[in-house]
């Protein structure tokens, strides 16, 4: 009978100093999840074990977990797959990352309560219900846009490989920023400004690395990145003025007058004469190492046919407000088939991943 | 051989603060055989920044970077990651949504272009695997590099997200390593390998976020013990090499990790000269490799 080990992180506050792995050696069984072996494990040879899981069926968002490195649903992920993917006789299993172990699997919640209390996670009517009697009401377009956003159940995949939030645990995080927008970005909610303001205190919004993590571990296509970038968009809507804005706009502008971004002059841009003040050691460094292009001080070179560029500038500022961009999802994203479309012959043949 | 022939689109880094990555991999790539077009009309990417701003105008002028590949007749080969998640995030919203496309194509056209959908998007790391294929490389080694550690280090969008890349899979990607080893190199696993660089938040969360993840990414391939890292992005270069100095001393701590370019790894193995591949640039130089090649 073919087996595999199951590595399950161990941690008892009340009798352990420190946490500990245990591994568990269970029979390869067809279709079998992560949560099932678990359970395996759990009834047959150690009912010690801890973890949180309800509905089995990866909607409830309880059972998330750090399966070999990388957070999923203990419910959603089959062992014949893992074992495949990491070509591997051993599975590791977490809690998520990011977060304080309370017993084995299971972790401590109120954080993540309580960030997401700071963008008030729940409807502000814009205006009074109406006189009809019915529901409050919005067009299937202004739907499309939050209702991928509203798929979210809070397993918290995203929180637990966010870069950011790895480094600083002040960073709301992908889940509460994602949040954030479903409200923001609802047409019959009231607050959008108030929920901008709340997402921008420190300008938390643009501590986001743009890894992409969070969207590549969402059990549910939520997008928590694309919806991170859709509030950034509305808050340069709303005028707000942030770091993020200005660079915007000096991208922007050196498109349009260069083609190339200016590096050398970014600084200067980006942070005034102050802060161009603060960097020079650093530029002093780079220019003795020659990786400063003298020219670029001077404006520099220039993209061939530019002229097609500012035709281009001109035209699609002028057409952009009839344009509905749809989300991903809309075009009918399936991830799995779209992870096969890449050309990879030879990558395969020579001992890549399938 | 196949015919590797490619729209090269440089990006703003391998013309600005990257210049050895430009240099490094025009060398190597005539070496092996590539031959590259560069695409010297193309305009920057937008980086990430202008679609947050603008969306609609990114999308145009990537579509028009995809079409000046078209008119070559040839894929678009990248060196920069964030380049290319930001052409094939374009090429996949236009290629999927025929009303945006026709949109997009109006106002090209008042440029005299089109995008047609022609061209795929490709990264140099890809096409040395895809394209010159691993045993061509593995024949063209005259100096294989195995006296070192080399931690890879991929940068999120060369993985992330696979509905846009889709290459290999962005848990346990192989090709870094697969190379690392076609050059006789022993790749050394690190806890930061998967890991962000911190480059594009830095200018709203420098001392909060961006240095922090440098200083742990270069520390992570130290306590791995390498001898340096290797990274397909030069932004992950910037940040990780240039930046290193002020993550250590914002961090407090002791790293000097060298991170080379890949054209540059892959440079050092088939009988180029340190210098030649710009090596003396860095800023953490790296010492031990030019001293083994010199």
């Amino acid at each position: 009978m073919e087996t595999f080990k199951l590595r399950v992180f161990r941690y008892d506050p009340t009798k352990d100093t420190e946490p500990y792995y245990k591994t568990y050696e269970l029979p390869v069984e067809k279709g079998m999840t992560v949560l099932a072996a678990l359970f395996k494990a759990k009834e047959e040879q150690d009912p010690s074990i801890s973890f949180r899981y309800n509905c089995r069926a990866a909607i409830c968002g309880s059972c998330a977990v750090r399966i070999n490195g990388h957070a999923a649903l203990a419910c959603k992920v089959q062992i014949t797959h893992l074992l495949k993917k990491y070509e591997t006789d051993t599975i590791t299993v977490e809690p998520i990352g990011n977060v304080r172990p309370l017993k084995d699997l299971i972790y401590d919640m109120d954080w993540l309560i309580d960030k997401m209390k700071k963008v008030k996670p729940w409807f502000i009517p814009k205006e009074a219900p109406p006189a009809d009697g019915k529901e409050y009401r919005q067009s299937p377009e202004d739907h499309n846009k939050i209702d991928f956003a509203s798929d979210c159940i809070l397993c918290a995949s995203c929180m637990s490989d966010c870069n950011a939030l790895k480094v600083n645990k002040d960073f709301l995080g992908p889940m509460v920023h994602s949040k954030a927008y479903r409200f923001a970005a609802d047409t019959r909610d009231g607050a959008k400004r108030e929920r901008l303001e709340a997402v921008l205190e420190d300008l938390n919004l643009e501590w986001c690395v743009r890894c992409w993590e969070c969207t590549t571990r969402c059990p549910k296509e939520v997008q928590p990145y694309e919806n991170i970038i859709r509030l950034r968009i509305m808050a340069a809507e709303e005028g707000f003025k942030t770091p993020g804005e200005i660079h915007a706009e000096i991208f922007e502008q050196d498109i349009l007058n260069r083609g190339l971004l200016n590096e050398m002059l970014l600084p200067m841009r980006q942070e005034g004469i102050l802060g161009a003040i603060k960097r020079a050691p650093f530029g002093i460094k780079m220019m003795f190492k020659g990786k400063v292009n003298y020219a670029d001080f001077f404006g520099g070179h220039k993209i061939r046919r530019l002229e097609e560029i500012k035709v281009i500038y001109e035209k699609a500022k002028e057409k952009e407000k009839e344009i509905n961009i749809k989300l991903p999802q809309i075009m009918g994203v399936i991830y799995e088939d779209k992870r096969k479309t890449a050309k990879r012959k030879n990558f395969a043949e020579s001992g890549g991943n399938e | 051989m196949a015919d590797l022939k490619y729209a090269f689109y440089t990006g703003c880094s391998a013309k600005g603060v990257a210049p050895e990555l430009y240099e490094s991999t025009k060398l190597v790539a005539e070496k092996l055989g590539m031959e590259l077009i560069e695409l010297d009309a193309a305009s920057c990417c937008g980086a990430g920044a202008v679609q947050e701003k603008d969306e609609f105008l990114a999308l145009t002028i990537n579509a028009r970077n995809l079409a000046l590949a078209e008119e070559l007749g040839l894929d678009l080969l990248t060196i920069c990651n964030t380049c290319t998640v930001m052409l094939r995030e374009t090429k996949f919203k236009l290629d999927n949504d025929p009303e945006l496309k026709k949109a997009v194509n109006e106002v090209l056209a008042e440029a005299g272009l089109e995008y047609k959908g022609t061209s795929e998007v490709t990264h140099f790391l890809w096409e040395i695997i895809d394209g010159v294929g691993l045993d061509t490389l593995r024949a063209m080694v005259i100096r294989p590099l195995k006296e070192f550690n080399i931690a890879p280090f991929y940068g999120c969008h060369i993985i992330r997200p696979p509905y846009l890349i889709g290459y290999e899979d962005p848990d346990n990607p192989k090709s870094l390593e697969m190379v690392i080893e076609a050059l006789g190199g022993n790749p050394t696993d690190h806890e930061a390998k998967l890991a962000c660089c911190g480059f594009h938040s830095f200018w709203s969360a420098e001392d909060k976020v961006t240095l922090r993840l440098t200083a742990y990414d270069a520390n992570s391939a130290k306590e791995a013990q390498a001898d340096f890292m290797v990274t397909p992005c030069p932004l992950c270069h910037t940040q990780l090499d240039a930046m290193q100095e002020e993550a250590e001393e914002r961090i407090g701590i002791q790293i000097g990790m060298p991170v080379l370019h890949l054209p540059q790894l892959i440079g050092l193995a088939i009988g180029f000269k340190p210098h030649e591949l710009g090596l003396q640039k860095h800023i953490i130089t790296p010492e031990k490799v030019i001293n083994a090649f010199s």
